[in-house]
C-alpha cells in the first residue's frame, strides 16, 4: 500500500521497528495500568482533585 | 516572514507571497496577503480535508485548545492557482521556534503533538507529520498551527511522523533533561530534529535500559542505522502495526515525554532575582518609574529584553501591553513559563534567546525561520531593557553606540535603565577585569542614545545610582 500523503520521509528503519518497538513499551504500560487498577480499587473513587501551585515572582533587576 | 514589515503594508492589495518555510508539503501551504495569513489547500488533499471536517475531530481540537479556528474565504484568493480552498486561519501574533523554547514549553508542544495525535486516531485519522514548527505558543498554550496535518489513517499502517516526532521533541528533550539543558540550542543547527543516532551517542549509558528512551532514541537509532541502505518500497509495505499498538506507542512516547524533567536551578541567573542589589523601596521607586515610562510609550506589543523571570513584563501586560518576554537564561525563562503557565496569564510569553547573538534567518535561502530582530521589528512598539545595558556593555564588551542603534532598530519606543559603575552589580561585574570601559558612564549614555532618540523621560531611581530612561525614537 503506498503512503499517500506521507510528504514527510518515515525512515524506513522507523516503519520497521515501530511495531517492535509498541510491543515492548507495551509490557512496563500494562503493569502500570494493573498497579493503578488495583490502587483505584483500594482507594474507592474519591480521588484527590489536584491543586495549582501557583509561583511567587521575585523581584528582578541588576 | 515572506517579507519585511514595511513591504507588506505597502505593497498593493493583490500581492500574495508564499511563506518561505511553507513548501515541504504538497497538500498546500501558507501565504500572506496584504499582511494576513492565509492557508491554500490543494486539489489532491481535497478528500483528507473533507475527512477531517466531517469527522469532528476538527471542533475536539478547538475545544482543546490544539487547533487553530479558521475561516473559509474564497479560492480565487489563492496565491497559486487554482486552488481546492483556501481559508483564512486564526491570526498569531507571535511567531518562535523550538530552540527559543524553554524546556517545559518544549514538552508542553510534545504533549500537545501527542494529545492531537490520539484524538485523531480515536477520529480515524492520524497525524501526518509532527514538526515542532507546527506548533506555536498562544501565550502560554502551545497550539496546531497545521489545520492539513491530518489525514485518514490506514489501516494497520505505523505511524509515518514516529521518526518525526522523536527527533523533533523526543531527542532533544531527553539530552536536555539527561545531560545538559543548553543542548536544546542543538535544535538551531538541526532545523530537521537531532538525528537519533547523535541523540543515542550523547546521552548516558544507561537511558539504554530506560524503558522508554531505551526503545525509542537507542533502538529505535540502531534500526535507523540497521535499515539506511534498504530499498524504499520493501520496509514500508511489509511494516505492518494494529491500531491497538500504534495506540499503545503513543501512549508511551506521552509516558516518556511526560517523565523527563529538567529543574531551574543552578545556571548563573537562576538565583538572580532573589539576589540582586534592589530592596523593597527601591523596586517600588522602579517599579513607578517603569509604569510611568510605559504610561507615555503608546504602543500594544512590548518586547521585555533580558526579562529574566519577567517581573517588569508583568507590570507591561498590567497596563494592557501584550508582551514577549526575553532572557538568555533557561532556568529564569523556565521559572517565568512555569509561573504564567499556573496563573493562566496568556499576556506575556516568555522566550530563550541571547540579545548579542539572537536567532538567525535559517533554513532555505536563510528565510525559513526569520531572525529573531526580524521579528522584533516587525512585532514591537516597545522594548525594555531594564538592567540590560550593563551587561552588554561591560559584559559583553558591546560599545554604548552600538547599543543605542540596535535598539533603535527594533522599536519606535524604549524604556531603558542604566546602571552606572558605583553599582554594586557592575562593581561585580569589573571586579575580575580590567576596567577599559572609559565612555561607560550616563554622559556617555546620553550622547549615544540621544543620536537616536528623545530623551523624553530621565528619572533617577530612589534609593539607587541608577537612572531610567524613557526614549522616543527620531524617525
Amino acid at each position: 500500500m503506498e503512503l499517500i500523503f506521507a510528504y514527510i520521509d518515515p525512515g524506513s528503519g522507523s516503519l520497521v521497528i515501530q511495531a517492535l518497538i509498541a510491543g515492548l513499551v507495551a509490557v512496563p504500560i500494562f503493569f502500570r495500568r494493573q498497579i493503578a487498577r488495583f490502587v483505584g480499587n483500594v482507594r474507592g473513587k474519591d480521588e484527590p482533585t489536584e491543586t495549582a501551585v501557583i509561583q511567587d515572582e521575585p523581584p528582578k533587576s541588576g | 516572514m515572506a517579507e519585511p514589515a514595511e513591504g507588506g503594508r505597502n505593497a498593493p492589495s493583490t500581492r500574495a507571497a508564499r511563506d518561505p518555510g511553507s513548501y515541504r508539503d504538497p497538500a498546500g501551504f501558507v501565504f500572506r496577503r496584504d499582511g494576513e495569513v492565509y492557508r491554500q489547500i490543494a486539489a489532491t488533499f481535497a478528500e483528507d480535508w473533507e475527512t477531517y471536517l466531517e469527522s469532528g475531530l476538527h471542533e475536539r481540537l478547538i475545544a482543546d485548545g490544539l487547533a487553530l479556528a479558521f475561516e473559509d474565504v474564497d479560492p480565487s484568493l489563492a496565491a497559486e492557482p487554482p486552488a481546492f480552498r483556501v481559508i483564512r486561519p486564526e491570526q498569531l501574533e507571535l511567531i518562535s521556534y523550538p530552540y527559543e523554547w524553554s524546556f517545559g514549553m518544549l514538552q508542553d508542544a510534545a504533549l500537545a503533538t501527542l494529545r492531537a495525535q490520539s484524538l485523531a486516531l480515536e477520529s480515524g485519522l492520524s497525524l501526518r507529520d509532527a514538526s515542532a514548527y507546527n506548533i506555536q505558543f498562544r501565550g502560554n498554550r502551545p497550539v496546531l498551527i497545521d489545520s492539513l496535518s491530518f489525514e485518514r489513517a490506514e489501516p494497520d499502517r505505523p505511524w509515518v511522523a514516529y521518526r518525526q516526532f522523536c527527533e523533533h521533541f523526543l531527542a532533544p528533550l531527553a539530552l536536555m533533561a539527561r545531560v545538559d539543558v543548553r543542548l536544546g540550542g542543538l535544535l538551531r543547527d538541526h532545523l530537521d530534529g537531532i538525528p537519533l543516532d547523535l541523540a543515542a551517542r550523547l546521552l548516558p549509558a544507561r537511558t539504554r535500559l530506560s524503558l522508554g528512551l531505551g526503545p525509542h532514541i537507542h533502538l529505535h537509532a540502531r534500526a535507523q542505522r540497521r535499515h539506511a541502505a534498504d530499498g524504499t518500497t520493501d520496509a514500508k509495505s511489509e511494516a505492518t502495526m494494529s491500531a491497538k499498538r500504534l495506540a499503545t506507542l503513543i501512549e508511551s512516547l506521552r509516558d516518556t515525554v511526560a517523565g523527563l524533567s529538567w529543574e531551574p536551578a543552578g545556571t548563573t541567573w537562576a538565583e538572580y532575582a532573589d539576589d540582586n542589589s534592589y530592596d523593597d523601596e527601591a523596586t517600588a521607586a522602579k517599579v513607578a518609574a517603569v509604569r510611568a515610562a510605559l504610561g507615555s510609550a503608546g504602543g500594544k506589543r512590548a518586547w521585555d529584553l533580558g526579562a529574566n523571570t519577567g517581573r517588569y513584563s508583568r507590570e507591561a501586560a498590567d497596563l494592557g501591553y501584550r508582551v514577549v518576554a526575553l532572557d538568555i537564561d533557561p532556568a529564569a525563562v523556565e521559572r517565568g513559563y512555569r509561573a504564567l503557565k499556573s496563573q493562566k496569564r496568556d499576556d506575556i510569553t516568555p522566550l530563550l534567546a541571547d540579545i548579542t547573538d539572537p536567532s538567525p534567518a535559517l533554513g532555505w535561502g536563510s528565510a525559513e525561520r526569520t531572525s529573531l530582530l526580524e521579528r522584533i521589528e516587525a512585532g514591537a512598539d516597545v522594548i525594555l531593557a531594564l538592567a540590560l545595558v550593563h551587561h552588554l556593555a561591560i559584559g559583553a564588551n558591546v560599545p554604548l553606540p552600538m547599543i543605542a542603534g540596535l535598539f533603535a532598530r527594533l522599536a519606535p519606543y524604549a524604556v531603558v535603565e542604566f546602571v552606572p559603575k558605583e553599582d554594586a552589580m557592575v562593581k561585580r561585574l569589573l571586579s575580575a577585569r580590567r576596567d577599559v570601559f572609559a565612555d561607560y558612564g550616563i554622559d556617555g549614555f546620553r550622547a549615544a542614545f540621544g543620536r537616536h532618540y528623545d530623551i523624553q523621560i530621565e528619572t533617577p531611581i530612589a534609593g539607587t545610582v541608577r537612572t531610567l530612561f524613557g526614549l522616543r525614537r527620531r524617525d
